[in-house]
């Protein structure tokens, strides 16, 4: 396997690609009916940019809303009960002229179709359940295909054995005919991304595309992603809770908590320098090998101590991370609006935390955070 | 790295070339029975209709009920005749033919009457009315009943189920795939007609579809708007305003003997219509199993509503959409081919269950009328000629024979494509 830190040599003449950025979520809030109690805010005022070509990895403990984020942007939130209370997504749909940006949000459902699976393609978490058991994955894939393409059957069954081909299927003509459940998990993982990227779309939306597979078979999977992300300019969110599978993969990091964005780096910033708690009790928390401890450290250890607050740079002026079991700091300037009470303000270079919206940022009005870091133009 | 593409060869093809897209060969053994066996049966009911509902030369009456009472509870011609079976096939043989034979044989009529052994009671008994499956107390044949009601158990079993299943499947998936405040609106309509006695909605559809079969023959609207017509035209001669329809029908109510004079005019201009005997018994049929295809979906659409709910969470109808498919189209192309199973294996079952309701509702007087024969109310009345004297077992035993061997190649039937259908079954 390459290691993510070697540079590829070809990889580097292309650096002068990613200029424009691809996507740019800003402001998103999405909350869901709770049918009694009062509505779920499970993304809220999330802001992230991607770069064709970068790996953006968005990491986070279950329901921080990091699915809830993938899935607005196809708009394959189910509304109701889920509702985009405010925000844009931007996306890049080509790059000539200019460029033709949408807001995703704002497409009506037959523009949607359009852009899903064209566009912007994902794959899910469960390669079991994520083909339809009836039907083969030949037509499966040629689905996908004859959605978009103005191809013909037999010309959509080429293209798919090419697909099957680029994703390292054995015998890609003959396994077309397969049923799904005839592939083993990882196959059927290497089905999926076939499918998705059948159509060459132009970001990839991986939600835990690894977390249903063994170890030897993720990585199998994630170099393949890698490569194929590489060779056609494709941007990749991926959404993983494994940290590991972050430093391995990602160009930028973007750690979320509670529907919001608490820390936004490049990966070699967000692991030798994490700003925020919460960072740095989830990246303390990993049991390193060849180093024995009696316990582990705990994210509660590291949140719950209240120096772990005063370390950010002006933490004297007042600007301290947020976190959403503190009592508000007493100068907080809540604005009247979702996430009004926070700010994602820019600690370093090319670094990100969410913190208070206190006096000192009663007027801060940071724009997305922008960061066009790709980890083969900057070997480290 | 990972990629084992470089040496095709090496790998071979597994399995692929084994699953084909003909999934039909892949029906199994007692399934093909079981085609086999309803194939059979369906030729020989439905193909024998027109002889059994037709009539022979000469005659009024249909095939399936004639018969002549005096030869009435004989057994099966095959089988060991009683003293009382012999008494009864002697008496339905006309006493001049056993004149006949005495003078042949040069004996008395009363000994040739009660002669057991021998010529003459060969030559007697050549003329006994012989029945392949027996007769039923009217000496009407079982085996040609048995065929004309098997027209109709099957014809209706199968209507019925496909209507329940059609309406069902769609009413269900439909609701289920909408979800929220259209999945609670029609189910909770499911639900109250669920809470009504389906007796009462086959009885009210029946009746509702036999008044429009009579508006039909007796054309009494066509009637009614002529002799307004009429009056209008009559009332308009003497009125300088103009008449109404109300005026009309005023007119009419308070002079019955002008309107009785419109009456037989309006008769003699729109005579009864002609409707044969078979397109009448085809219409009470056709009413039948309406009234139980619409009542029996009920069930159905909750089986598929369950099964919708379920599948419709499933990830690969998101990935569907992911790759931007329409609501439409998950629907038709991954939903519906996921509900094959539960959807063949309801339709063998109420295949049985609406030959079954018909029965019942013949026997109250609504479904098929008597003389009809249908294999239902011919083993219900099977049931009551079994008694602890005589036993006139033939009447029970075949037509639920029939109807249980039938019932049975059904569920063979449904059990092979279910495993046809399921591509994890097949190898």
């Amino acid at each position: 396997m390459t290691d993510a830190t070697i540079p590829q040599p070809e990889a580097k003449k292309t650096s002068a690609v990613a200029e424009q950025p691809l996507m740019q979520v800003k402001n998103l809030a999405v909350s869901f009916d709770n049918g009694s109690g009062p509505r779920i805010q499970a993304v809220d005022g999330v802001m992230m940019t991607i770069y064709p070509r970068q790996t953006f990895a968005v990491v986070g403990e279950s329901g921080c809303g990091k699915s809830v984020t993938a899935m607005s942007s196809m708009q394959l939130v189910p509304r109701p009960p889920g509702r985009f209370d405010r925000g844009e997504i931007l996306f890049r749909r080509s790059n000539e002229d200019g460029g033709h940006v949408v807001n995703l949000l704002e497409m009506s459902e037959s523009e949607m179709r359009s852009v899903r699976g064209n566009d912007i393609a994902m794959i899910f978490q469960e390669p079991m359940t994520s083909l339809n058991p009836v039907y083969t994955v030949g037509d499966q894939i040629v689905e996908a295909i004859t959605l978009h393409r103005d191809a013909t059957a037999k010309e959509a069954w080429q293209i798919g054995i090419d697909a099957m081909d680029d994703v390292g299927i054995p015998d890609p003509e003959g396994r077309m005919k397969a049923y799904p459940h005839q592939f083993s998990g990882g196959m059927r993982q290497r089905v999926m991304i076939a499918m998705a990227l059948a159509c060459r779309p132009r970001l990839l939306l991986a939600d835990e595309p690894t977390t249903a597979l063994d170890v030897t078979i993720q990585a199998q999977i994630l170099e393949l992603l890698k490569d194929l992300k590489a060779k056609r300019d494709m941007g990749m969110m991926l959404i993983t809770h494994d940290l590991g599978v972050v430093a391995e993969n990602a160009d930028v990091v973007c750690v979320m908590y509670a529907g919001r964005v608490v820390e936004f780096a490049n990966v070699y910033d967000l692991f030798d320098d994490p700003r925020h708690p919460y960072t740095r009790g989830l990246l303390a928390s990993i049991p390193t090998i060849g180093h024995r401890r009696d316990r582990l450290v705990t994210i509660a250890e590291v949140v719950d101590n209240p120096e772990e607050f005063k370390k950010l740079p002006g933490a004297d002026q007042g600007i301290t991370p947020w976190w959403p079991w503190h009592e508000p700091p007493k100068d907080l300037k809540r604005r009247d609006e979702p996430a009004g009470d926070y700010v994602l303000r820019k600690v370093a270079k090319d670094h990100w935390v969410g913190v208070w919206r206190t006096e000192a940022l009663a007027d801060d009005n940071s724009p997305a955070p922008d960061l066009s870091f790709c980890v083969t133009d900057n070997p480290q | 790295m990972a990629r084992s593409t470089s040496q095709p060869d090496s790998v071979p093809a597994l399995i692929a070339e084994k699953s084909s897209h003909a999934r039909w060969t892949q029906i199994g053994k007692s399934g093909v029975i079981g085609i086999g066996f309803l194939a059979f049966m369906f030729a020989l009911c439905l193909g024998s209709l027109p002889w059994t509902l037709g009539s022979a030369v000469g005659e009024d009456v249909p095939r399936y009920d004639e018969g002549d009472p005096k030869s009435g509870r004989l057994p099966p011609s095959w089988w060991v005749y009683d003293e009382q079976d012999i008494a009864r096939s002697r008496a339905a043989v006309d006493s001049e033919v056993y004149q006949q034979i005495a003078d042949e044989y040069n004996i008395s009529l009363e000994e040739t009457l009660d002669s057991t052994k021998g010529p003459a009671a060969e030559a007697g008994a050549a003329h006994w009315p012989r029945f392949l499956l027996g007769s039923d107390q009217l000496g009407r044949s079982l085996g040609v009943r048995l065929l004309a009601g098997g027209g109709i158990s099957l014809g209706i079993g199968i209507a019925a189920a496909m209507i329940s299943v059609g309406i069902g499947t769609i009413y269900g998936a439909i609701a289920a795939y909408m979800g929220g405040a259209v999945d609670s609106v029609m189910m909770r309509v499911v639900d109250v007609l669920y809470g009504l006695p389906y007796i009462l909605l086959v009885v009210l559809l029946a009746v509702a579809s036999n008044a429009k079969v009579d508006e039909y023959i007796s054309q009494s609207r066509a009637k009614e708007k002529w002799i307004q017509k009429q009056a209008i035209v009559m009332l308009e001669q003497s009125s300088t305003q103009p008449v109404t329809k109300r005026d009309a029908r005023e007119y009419l109510a308070g002079n019955s003997a002008y309107r009785e004079e419109l009456f037989v005019q309006a008769t003699q201009k729109y005579p009864p219509r002609e409707i044969s005997k078979p397109m009448r018994t085809f219409l009470d049929v056709a009413t039948l199993l309406i009234a139980i295809g619409g009542v029996s979906w009920l069930t159905m659409a909750r089986v598929i509503r369950g099964q919708v709910l379920s599948l419709k969470n499933q990830q690969f109808v998101e990935s569907a959409r992911a790759v931007g498919a329409s609501g439409r189209r998950v629907f038709v192309r991954h939903l519906l081919p996921n509900l094959i199973g539960p959807i063949v294996v309801y339709a063998t079952l109420a295949v049985p269950q609406a030959i079954l309701q018909e029965s019942f509702l013949s026997f109250l007087g609504i479904g098929v009328k008597p003389p009809l024969p249908s294999w239902g109310n011919l083993a219900a009345e099977g049931l009551s000629e079994l008694n602890t004297f005589r036993s006139h077992w033939w009447l029970l035993l075949f037509p639920c024979l029939l109807l249980g061997m039938t019932l049975l190649a059904m569920n063979f039937v449904g059990e092979g494509l279910r495993e046809a259908f399921d591509p994890k079954r097949s190898r």
